[in-house]
């Protein structure tokens, strides 16, 4: 009886999912989370503390945590690690310069114990900039072939223009439904 | 006396662990493979279903135990511009999968050159190579006995390792039994040149 319960709860995908979008300052994390949302490209400012919101993508909830990604602010996102389903790793292509502080970043984050079950999603954001980074250069750039126990995914994203964003959540939504 | 005891259990249980580099032109049906070969050897696995698998740029990992030990698969992208990240995962496997569409004739001088640059590449030296001649469901596919003869031609680049041609048919899961028991095999014969992975330090 209990088994058909969860059977049909699986279902109706009601558990709410928790995602955290992470990333450098400047590199859109807030963006995405209100194109996510509204659906709209709202006006931001840096982020100091954390934007909460519900996003609802086909039949599946997600609690989305955009965290502040200046650098006072980085070592307070631990905070926020525990119970996390997914990580959505946003970098800005057209930032050659800090690529490398987000790849230590990255790594940082990845060697917590909390996320060790978390799907990693990496956008390569603003490919709407002249000159910046192919994903291929983006996957270099960050040292992602050293993760080699993890599924993850890398996307070309314009968080302004809403592209790419649909595909990387519609892989994100099969990950976390496959994961079991 | 619990280490001691846990030691002990985990020493009977631990499997040894390889590493399988699944590689081959986009569209060929890597993702496809992966998780048609999951579905097979684990139980209770919900495979992803065929048309919600997408283009991968990054990395899939799938594990499966099968005779023994336990596979570590290894799905890449297979695009022109991800093929230059392929060579940094060599040193680490144990056996590479070659995936080509057979469907699609027009890219096989493509999928051939893509193979031979690969083969070329020093750490995969003594590696056991199984290609899969995919999509063996479409009607007017090649044939395996199209597909061997292109991809035996380079005999000097392969060399000593064993290396095998099979048609297989990834959305069927026709044929996937078959390769992964001879690539099983090759992997236990070459764990001489290629030990298993140790567990302990990851």
């Amino acid at each position: 009886m209990g088994g058909l319960l969860s059977y049909f709860r699986g279902l109706f995908g009601s558990r709410e999912m928790r995602i955290l979008i992470l990333g450098l300052d400047g590199a859109g994390k807030t963006t995405i989370l209100y194109r996510l949302q509204v659906g709209e490209v709202v006006t931001t400012i840096p982020t100091i503390g954390f934007n909460v919101e519900q996003v609802q993508y086909k039949n599946l909830k997600f609690q989305v945590w955009d965290l502040g990604g200046q650098t006072s602010i980085r070592p307070y996102w631990r905070c926020y690690y525990s119970n996390t389903d997914a990580i959505i790793y946003v970098v800005d292509s057209a930032d050659k310069e800090r690529i490398g502080i987000s790849k230590d970043e990255l790594f940082h984050m990845l060697r917590e114990e909390e996320l060790q079950e978390a799907i990693l999603v990496v956008l390569a954001n603003k490919q709407d900039m002249a000159g910046c980074m192919s994903v291929a250069e983006v996957h270099q750039a960050l040292g992602l072939d050293a993760l080699k126990n993890r599924t993850f995914q890398i996307f070309k994203t314009s968080a302004t223009k809403g592209e790419g964003l649909d595909q990387a959540m519609d892989w994100l939504a099969n990950a976390l439904q496959n994961r079991k | 006396m619990f280490t001691l005891g846990y030691g002990f259990y985990k020493y009977l249980v631990q499997k040894d662990e390889f590493c399988v580099l699944i590689l081959g032109l986009d569209n060929a049906g890597k993702t496809t493979f992966l998780e048609s070969a999951k579905t097979k050897f684990t139980k209770n696995y919900k495979s992803m279903h065929p048309s919600k698998i997408t283009t991968t740029v990054g990395l899939n990992i799938g594990k499966i135990d099968v005779s023994g030990i336990r596979l570590n698969f290894w799905d890449l992208g297979g695009q022109l511009e991800l093929q230059s990240l392929w060579d940094k995962y060599y040193a680490e496997s144990h056996a590479i999968i070659y995936i080509v569409d057979s469907s699609d004739r027009g890219r096989i001088p493509e999928s051939k050159e893509t193979f031979d640059r690969m083969i070329a590449s020093e750490s995969l030296q003594g590696i056991p190579l199984l290609v899969l001649a995919n999509k063996q469901d479409i009607p007017d596919c090649m044939g395996v006995r199209d597909v061997k003869p292109i991809f035996n031609k380079n005999a000097h680049l392969i060399g000593k390792r064993d290396c095998m041609v099979m048609p297989i048919s990834a959305l069927t899961g026709d044929g996937i039994n078959e390769g992964i028991c001879w690539l099983v095999d090759c992997i236990k014969r070459n764990v001489f040149i290629r030990p298993p992975r140790n567990n302990d330090d990851n």
